[in-house]
């Protein structure tokens, strides 16, 4: 299947063929019909990642296609080649798949959106950039489209832009982004005035020629940007906020598109990691803390769509703590199902809000297992992937993580990750028995909550099956089928050879684990024998700590914000008006005030005019005569 | 003194004598007629200076055209609205002389401390005559060199035919009226009271004894309406 | 000065122009304004033909036919402004048109 080399081109073409058409046309022509090229121009994209996929399982060899040479400035070239390795070929799949399956949901949960065609120019276009990150093959092109991939997320956000509240969130999710980016093209500045090149391979081969602190400083500059698009602390912020969107949109930015970016490009460029040991160190530690915040934070929230973002927040951590230990097949290994269980979790509470109309809290939920079973059984699944319940997805790739950041040194980080561990199965599970166990607690009368249609339960199903399954994919740990396919991307950063020992134990320690917050839930929530109320109120500060979730957004209110508005407060009253506005107005009332004086001279007579014509010409040849012919000299 | 000399300031003279007299002539007509001779005058100079194409082209396009035009205009526009010469601006007139007396002694000594010298043409007499003339060897060098001023000339004069065209079109009523309405004050009533059974064409003109002062130099006009009072033909005439 | 020279010829285009000037700034009449207009262009002309003359080239005789093109466009806009003049306020005395003023 080599000619795939020569196709690789229709993976990022369909999707932006979409886009583009539902821009030009969709507002006058297409409409509604919007899907019909959206949904197929995915699929397409995904039908062609397939055997570029299959290709490179097999052979050793990365395939790429050379489309044109961006920048051809003497000896610096910045060309753009699609290039699939088997790092890529997984991203790939993961993107174009589960954007398959959101575009088709979004059919059913967009139906009748006067934005529709908007919405499906928008979602095509996320995608493509997605792909076209992904596919890069040097740091130019990453760029260009780690910046479009945040374009689109702000669009999609801000989608219901005439809700205040979405619009700010756009704009927050933007400028949060900007913060990390900064880093991240400083980062990319400096590989180039360091080395002189922007391509990977290039880059790659020659990061052992560089000091330490430069490759430090690089690696943490790159991570930057990672922190920003993938939402570690301190910038997790905007992802929460991100939620104000339509529901796929946060299925694919969660499970999908815009937060494994961070997550991609740091297993990207793994030998700028691997050559500065205190980069690492922070990545790990940055995970951890986001982990083990967020996870905390997730706890005490009750917008289920909230709950379910603080999730990823807390799920990234986890592939932030792999990249941080070098277990780089781990942290792809959980992009991997982690894709299928975040996308199946937010599609899930967009079914209960499609059946509840828009409603979010969980507190006016409950009950719905029975009037909603296929919703409940995936929701329920992916929830027990997302927790580290035994054979599914999440178990798998989660446990490896934690036993990579154990062998590599981080035994504090690992603990850290055990703990958030309990978190996560607390809130996923409180988060299951609020909506689908119990009374109902909405109201009755009015709502009557019912599984959704075909296109909507279609991706829920496949994306269950996958949550379900797609961790056996890494089954056994460490030697998995994975594992030997992602292999050659990594051979040579440093392996650590885990004991089956060591294995088996964290795999029970973690299972036990999960179980206990499993059952915390249960007791709390079905049980009824321990009350939340009661904990909360015993906890105290605590509670209060991770309910107000741990006072981000009140400390960058207070710290960033408000000197950042006041500043340019100050600017705009005081520079702007009272120095560039009062110099152009007085520029303007110094030429009224000389007009005034001068149009005495604008008698409308034209003998006048005539006159100083004349005048003039006399003058100008009075003064050619004085300074040219040598009558005077 | 050479003939030719001696022709020269016979030319000269007559030229600038006329020229004068265009520029003092109490009557327009006059100052056309020594325009044409002024022009004539220069044209005949043209010949000495060897421009004989010139010559031609001057007598047909100023005499010939533009002359005739200028009179047909002087035709056109009514003789008492010609102001005077001798209108009285002596202060105007002394300061044009003066300018004029200046600009002559500028001329003049730049004329007569003149150093600078082109470099000789490719065209001496020689060269003209071995292509068969002036006509034939301007023709060359228009048709060769200048072909892009000539297109441009073209439609130069191409839109100045369109901007007479524009200038000279029929007025418009409303034009009429905002002549009218500078000029006078217009009572819209007829002095022999509103009649609106008789036809426009057959009320008469307004008599002098119809006008009235209202206030600085305006005359009023009565008129069964402003349109109506525009109508009359007599309306240029009544101003004074 | 028993030869012609090329001051004979400034001297005349000069004259002619400056009569033309002086013709411009103190009649009052606009078609006499206008011919002195005309008088100042053909002054020009001699000018150009008599270096033309002098440097043995043809491009001064050129330069004189366009002028005389160009003077022939205003000409035909130059008298219909005065038509219009005529026709709108009923004058030809440049002192009484204001119409420029702002």
């Amino acid at each position: 299947m080599e000619w795939i080399a020569d196709w690789l081109f229709v993976i990022p073409l369909a999707p932006l063929v979409a886009a583009v058409a539902n821009f030009l046309l969709g507002r006058w022509w297409i409409r509604d019909r919007a899907h019909w090229i959206a949904v197929p121009a995915v699929g397409v994209s995904f039908l062609a990642s397939v055997p570029a996929f299959l290709t490179v399982a097999r052979q050793h060899e990365p395939l790429s296609q050379h489309l044109y040479t961006w920048i051809p400035a003497g000896d610096f070239r910045v060309p753009v080649v699609l290039s699939v390795d088997q790092l890529t070929a997984v991203m790939l799949l993961v993107v174009t798949g589960v954007s398959f399956l959101v575009h088709l949901y979004s059919v059913g949960y967009m139906h009748g959106d006067p934005g529709y065609h908007r919405f499906f120019a928008y979602l095509p276009l996320f995608v493509f950039s997605m792909v076209m990150l992904v596919l890069a093959s040097n740091f130019l092109v990453l760029f260009v489209f780690w910046e479009a991939v945040g374009l689109c997320s702000y669009l999609l956000i801000g989608f219901w832009f005439r809700r205040r509240s979405a619009a700010d969130a756009a704009k927050k999710a933007f400028i949060v982004n900007r913060i990390g980016d900064f880093g991240f093209g400083i980062g990319v500045l400096l590989i180039f005035v360091t080395l002189g090149t922007l391509d990977y391979a290039e880059v790659f081969e020659r990061v052992g020629t560089l000091g330490a602190g430069t490759v430090t400083a690089i690696a943490l500059l790159l991570f930057t940007g990672a922190i920003g698009k993938s939402a570690q602390v301190p910038l997790f912020v905007w992802l929460p906020d991100a939620m104000e969107g339509p529901t796929p949109v946060s299925a694919l930015i969660h499970a999908a598109t815009m937060v494994t970016a961070g997550i991609f490009m740091v297993a990207r460029t793994h030998p700028i990691f691997v050559a500065s040991p205190t980069a690492m160190l922070v990545v790990a530690i940055v995970g951890a803390v986001t982990a083990f915040i967020a996870a905390t934070i997730a706890v005490t929230q009750y917008d289920i769509k909230r709950v379910v973002a603080y999730s990823t927040v807390s799920q990234l951590g986890y592939m932030a703590i792999a990249l941080g230990a070098g277990a780089w097949i781990a942290a792809i290994f959980h992009l991997f199902t982690h894709a299928f269980f975040k996308a199946l979790l937010f599609l899930g509470s967009g079914s209960v809000m499609h059946g509840l109309h828009d409603e979010l809290d969980m507190r006016r939920m409950g009950g719905l297992k029975r009037s909603m079973p296929l919703t409940y059984w995936t929701f329920l699944i992916g929830a027990a992937a997302n927790a580290g319940i035994l054979p599914l997805a999440g178990f798998w790739s989660k446990d490896e993580i934690i036993v990579g950041a154990w062998v590599a040194g981080y035994p504090v980080v690992a603990l850290i990750a055990l703990a958030a561990a309990f978190f996560t199965s607390l809130y996923m599970f409180r988060a299951v028995f609020m909506t689908f166990h119990g009374e109902e607690r909405f109201d009755r009368a009015h709502l009557h909550p019912h599984d959704p249609p075909w296109t909507m339960s279609v991706p829920l199903v496949v994306l269950a099956v996958g949550a379900a399954v797609a961790g056996f994919a890494g089954v056994p740990p460490e030697q998995g089928w994975f594992h030997r396919l992602l292999e050659p991307v990594f051979e040579g950063s440093a392996h650590h050879e885990v004991s089956l020992a060591t294995t088996l134990a964290f795999g029970a320690v973690s299972t036990v684990i999960a179980l206990a917050g499993l059952y915390l839930a249960a007791a709390a929530y079905v049980l009824g024998t321990v009350s939340p109320a009661a904990v909360a109120e015993r906890l105290g500060p605590l509670y209060r700590l991770a309910y107000n979730k741990w006072y981000f957004d009140d400390v960058y209110q207070r710290l960033i914000v408000e000197p950042a508005r006041g500043f340019a407060t100050f600017l705009w009253r005081q520079i702007d008006v009272g120095v560039i506005d009062a110099a152009v107005n007085g520029a303007a009332r110094l030429v009224v005030w000389t007009s005034q004086l001068w149009r005495r001279a604008q008698t409308g007579l034209v003998a006048n005019y005539v006159l100083a014509i004349a005048l003039g010409t006399v003058i100008i040849v009075g003064a050619y005569l004085v300074a040219g012919s040598n009558l005077f000299r | 003194m050479a003939i030719e000399v001696l022709i020269f300031y016979l030319l000269a003279g007559v030229a600038i004598a006329a020229a004068a007299g265009v520029v003092l002539a109490r009557n327009p007509v006059h100052s056309a007629v020594s325009l044409v001779l002024s022009f004539v005058n220069v044209a005949a100079i043209y010949v000495m200076l060897r421009a004989e194409f010139l010559a031609v082209a001057q007598i047909i396009v100023y005499t010939g055209a533009i002359i005739v035009l200028v009179l047909f205009v002087l035709m056109l526009v009514q003789q008492q609205d010609l102001p005077e010469f001798h209108g009285g601006r002596p202060l105007r007139r002394a300061v044009g002389f003066l300018l004029g007396l200046a600009l002559l002694a500028e001329v003049a000594a730049a004329i007569l401390t003149r150093s600078l010298r082109g470099a000789p043409g490719s065209w001496p007499p020689e060269a003209v005559a071995a292509v068969g003339g002036n006509i034939q060897a301007i023709g060359r060098e228009l048709y060769s060199a200048y072909m892009l001023p000539i297109q441009a000339t073209a439609l130069l004069l191409l839109a100045a035919t369109v901007g007479a065209l524009f200038l000279a079109r029929p007025e418009l009523i409303e034009e009429r009226l905002a002549v009218a309405r500078r000029l006078f004050t217009i009572s819209l009533a007829h002095p022999r009271g509103v009649d609106p059974l008789r036809p426009v064409a057959e009320l008469p003109a307004p008599h002098d004894s119809e006008l009235k002062p209202a206030g600085g130099d305006r005359a009023l006009v009565m008129a069964r309406s402003a349109e109506e009072f525009t109508e009359q033909p007599a309306w240029g005439e009544i101003r004074r | 000065m028993t030869e012609l020279t090329t001051a004979h010829f400034l001297f005349l285009s000069a004259a002619l122009f400056i009569i033309g000037m002086v013709g411009v700034l103190t009649r009052r009449n606009v078609l006499i304004i206008f011919m002195c207009v005309e008088l100042m262009l053909n002054a020009v002309n001699v000018s150009f033909i008599g270096f033309a003359w002098e440097q043995n080239a043809l491009t001064g005789q050129i330069f004189a036919l366009f002028v005389i093109a160009v003077a022939a466009a205003e000409a035909v806009i130059g008298l219909g402004i005065v038509m219009a003049l005529s026709r709108r306020l009923d004058t030809v005395d440049i002192d009484e048109v204001r119409q420029l003023r702002e």
